[in-house]
């Protein structure tokens, strides 16, 4: 069969149609990813347990108190840092800007996480030892 | 309506049936994806008998393989049936107001967009009704859609042309 045989029964406005609909619908995709922009929370957690969940998108500074005083967390600019923690290396606070992943404080037991909602589930630990 | 014109409905809804039937037992990547390739059917009915007889024919094939397929009245023939009927419809019109401006593969198009707009909003009213996850999926099943009916209106021209060939 050539190809020919295939194309003459398509008019020009057929033609128009498909670049018409082929337009719209790369625009749909387009709008749709500016309308609703993959939902990413902030998770903290105090000793494995979830005390606060917020979106990233938040600017907010929100006190955690954990086993040996109260973390700050900060979010803003879909970013999170931890800004005071009472712990004594301040490894977290080193930590600085954070836009994925995770920032924790052992010594405080405060861990914040950044995921979207659909990956909560690999956060769990595959196994414990002690 | 004449006589050979009813046993060409027949014969011709036969064929949808199988081709809708066939369509429901294959595996698909996406639950609610179809190819729509008894729409290619409907196509042929609409340009060689008219509206009538592809009104007729969708009628037939959605009503009945949902019986056989024994999803009848539930969630999947409304949608099969509102999507049928309205793209359809569509292409009738499109097709009566002016059958020499778009051949067999802008008619599927516009049977195949409709189809597809048609279940958006029969899911967004009847089984959803939060229009983010509508919004969503729509431009994913519009483009499949676009592909799917151009390949069904390729089909449906090769096959009006053989048919044409056959009836001289």
């Amino acid at each position: 069969m050539k190809l020919q045989e295939i194309t003459n029964g398509i008019t020009t406005a057929d033609r128009i149609l498909i670049i018409v609909l082929v337009i719209f619908s790369a625009l749909g995709f387009i709008f749709i990813k500016k309308a609703f922009p993959k939902a990413t929370e902030v998770r903290i957690e105090v000793n494995g347990k979830p005390v606060y969940v917020l979106p990233l998108t938040s600017d907010t500074t929100i006190s955690v108190k954990g086993e040996i005083g109260d973390t700050i967390v900060e979010v803003k600019d879909k970013k999170v840092r931890i800004k005071e923690s009472p712990c004594p290396n301040k490894i977290c606070i080193h930590n600085g800007w954070v836009d994925r992943g995770a920032v924790i404080c052992l010594p405080n037991r405060v861990m914040v996480f950044i995921n979207s909602p659909e990956d909560t589930h690999n956060t769990k630990p595959d196994a414990i030892t002690g | 309506m004449q006589l050979q014109d009813k046993y060409r409905i027949a014969l011709l809804s036969a064929y949808a049936i199988a081709i809708h039937s066939f369509e429901n037992l294959m595996p698909t990547p996406i639950p609610w994806f179809r190819l729509g390739i008894s729409n290619i059917i409907t196509l042929v009915t609409l340009i060689l008998y008219g509206f009538r007889a592809a009104m007729m024919v969708t009628l037939i094939r959605v009503i009945l393989s949902s019986i056989f397929i024994g999803t009848f009245l539930g969630p999947a023939f409304m949608l099969s049936f509102g999507g049928g009927v309205s793209g359809t419809f569509a292409m009738g019109t499109i097709f009566f107001l002016s059958p020499r401006l778009f051949g067999p593969v802008g008619l599927s198009l516009i049977g195949a967009l409709f189809h597809n707009i048609a279940q958006l909003v029969l899911a967004y009213v009847l089984f959803v009704q939060k229009i983010e996850p509508i919004l969503i999926v729509s431009p994913v099943l519009i483009t499949i859609g676009i592909v799917t009916g151009i390949v069904n209106g390729i089909i449906g021209n090769l096959l009006i042309k053989s048919i044409k060939i056959g009836m001289r």
